[in-house]
């Protein structure tokens, strides 16, 4: 619904011309039809227009400049405009919150508008009610970590600033969580309610972010992390971990020196081994890696039929190595592993 | 019968380069470690064994080959680094020694003084983090957050590299 509005708000963006004082002055007549008409209208639309009403029956002459936008948005719902003061906070903010998570780029300058509009709305609000409405200063503290984004710290402090200027007048926070603002390349970090908002801590806060995302991808490699929780127990784990891993290798270079002369080394038999390796451990536990040091799961080969594969041919280097990577290339892929950053 | 074969092999070679970033690690490690492996042998061969110094150079082309088969890790650089630093010296070897785990200190209750849960979580997770540092080949220049992020790769790449070991020696037992 969103979407189309969007359409319809870009459209009479460009069509924006003197028309705008006429409808201007034609809905300010029409003020008890829009009642009706909004409450036959959707949900959504209801909300976005109590905006509006909301935001026409303030002071004209204060809000002529950012009075375009609604008009432009009231025309696209027709004669609806001033209705009264009656529309609840809640649904104002989440209206104006949706409006502003649009992702089209005619958004970003209706939203400018909007927000100059709300700013102007919120002083005057000041004037007329109680200091606790929210303002969408309060509304813009409330952000949202994109955890799926690839995003640089670098912008953050942008969109911080935009947010400590608006929230330069907010008084205290009394709405939920809004829904998410635009989707810049911002790491977007939300405030929760009674937390404080200040550029310091939302920075912190994305920061903490980030290190537990790594923590938990970590948990991933690390097998039995699951079960413990809390970061101190994790990075036991994980410092236990990497111990045995790296006395492993020590206990099996040893062994490998002990057995050097004895090597008959050939890469082909190497790598067809390794692939052998590596699958029986992806289907065993990692548990037996680090539990069975002398015992090798090379061992249980059961499950692994590379019968067509003859270790002792003398083919190139290239042709086992290839192949082998071809038939794991589908065993690496359906497994989640990689390296993550 | 080797012909067909190998015309099966023929038939199933990629045509795209190999982005597994886990395979391309394991392929490197082998081709690092193997040849000097072998160049080992041959020198071996040729003159007396010589237990200890053996099993370091065994140890130190290990490790050479794990750095040089992950080059995009700044731990692998740190490690590479130290590796060719310590050749004119002794070969150092760069696994920390069998240690205990980690002991959880105590929490610290000094007579009167109550310090904050958070502080004491944030004092023993500050530990551990050392700890971590420790372990990990340049960890003591990186900072907290870097360490998490290059902790992963280097667990993951230990783990192939034992893999390849472990195949390495498997394959020579039987």
């Amino acid at each position: 619904m969103l979407e189309g509005l969007v359409s319809q708000e870009s459209l009479s963006l460009n069509s924006m011309d003197m028309s705008v004082l006429e409808r201007l002055k034609w809905v300010q007549q029409q003020q008890q039809q829009l009642q009706q008409v909004v409450y036959q209208s959707s949900n959504n639309s209801h909300e976005l227009l109590q905006i509006l009403q909301f935001h026409g029956s303030n002071n004209d002459d204060l809000l002529q400049s950012s009075f375009s936008p609604f008009q432009m948005l009231g025309s696209g719902f027709g004669p609806n405009y001033n209705i009264g003061f009656g529309p609840p906070h809640e649904a104002m903010d989440e209206c104006i919150s949706r409006t502003s998570s649009c992702h089209m780029e005619p958004v970003d300058t209706i939203e400018v508008l909007l927000k100059t509009g709300e700013e102007n709305r919120a002083i005057a609000l000041k004037n007329k009610r109680n200091p606790e409405v929210k303002t969408r200063g309060e509304e813009k503290t409330e952000k949202k970590i994109k955890v799926e984004a690839e995003t640089e710290s670098s912008m953050k402090g942008k969109s911080n600033m935009r947010n400590t200027e608006a929230s330069s007048d907010t008084s205290k926070e009394t709405s939920k969580k809004a829904s998410e603002i635009q989707k810049l390349d911002y790491i977007h970090v939300r405030a929760r309610r009674g937390q404080a908002t200040d550029r310091h801590s939302l920075a912190e806060r994305a920061r903490r972010e980030k290190i537990s995302k790594k923590m938990k991808y970590l948990q991933d490699i690390v097998p039995g992390c699951n079960k413990v929780t809390g970061k101190a127990g994790m990075l036991d784990e994980i410092i236990n971990y990497v111990q045995c891993l790296q006395r492993q290798v020590e206990f099996l270079s040893m062994k490998l020196a002990v057995l050097n002369p004895e090597l008959e080394l050939a890469v082909e038999d190497v790598s067809v081994k390794q692939f052998q390796a590596y699958f029986t451990n992806v289907v065993a536990s990692k548990q037996s890696i680090m539990v069975d040091v002398p015992l090798f799961p090379l061992d249980q080969q059961g499950s692994l039929d590379l019968s067509a594969i003859n270790p002792n041919q003398t083919t190139s280097i290239e042709a086992p190595s290839a192949s082998w990577e071809t038939q794991s290339q589908s065993l690496y892929n359906t497994s989640s592993l990689g390296f993550q950053y | 019968m080797e012909r067909q074969i190998i015309n099966k092999r023929k038939r199933v070679f990629s045509l795209q380069p190999n982005k597994n970033p886990k395979a391309l690690f394991a392929r490197r490690y082998v081709s690092h470690l193997v040849p000097a492996l072998k160049k080992i042998n041959m020198k071996k061969s040729s003159s007396k064994t010589n237990h200890p110094s053996f099993e370091k150079t065994v140890k130190h082309e290990v490790d050479m080959a794990f750095a040089l088969s992950a080059q995009e890790f700044a731990w692998s650089r740190f490690l590479l680094q130290k590796l060719l630093s310590s050749v004119h010296d002794d070969p150092v070897r760069t696994s920390s020694s069998p240690s205990e785990i980690l002991e959880r200190s105590s929490k610290k209750q000094g007579g009167g003084k109550h310090q904050d849960r958070d502080e004491e979580e944030g004092g023993e997770i500050k530990k551990r983090l050392k700890e971590l540092q420790k372990l990990l080949p340049g960890g003591e220049e990186m900072n907290m957050e870097e360490i998490l992020s290059e902790i992963g790769s280097y667990i993951v790449c230990l783990e192939l590299q034992m893999i390849v070991l472990k195949s390495i020696v498997q394959d020579n037992i039987s």
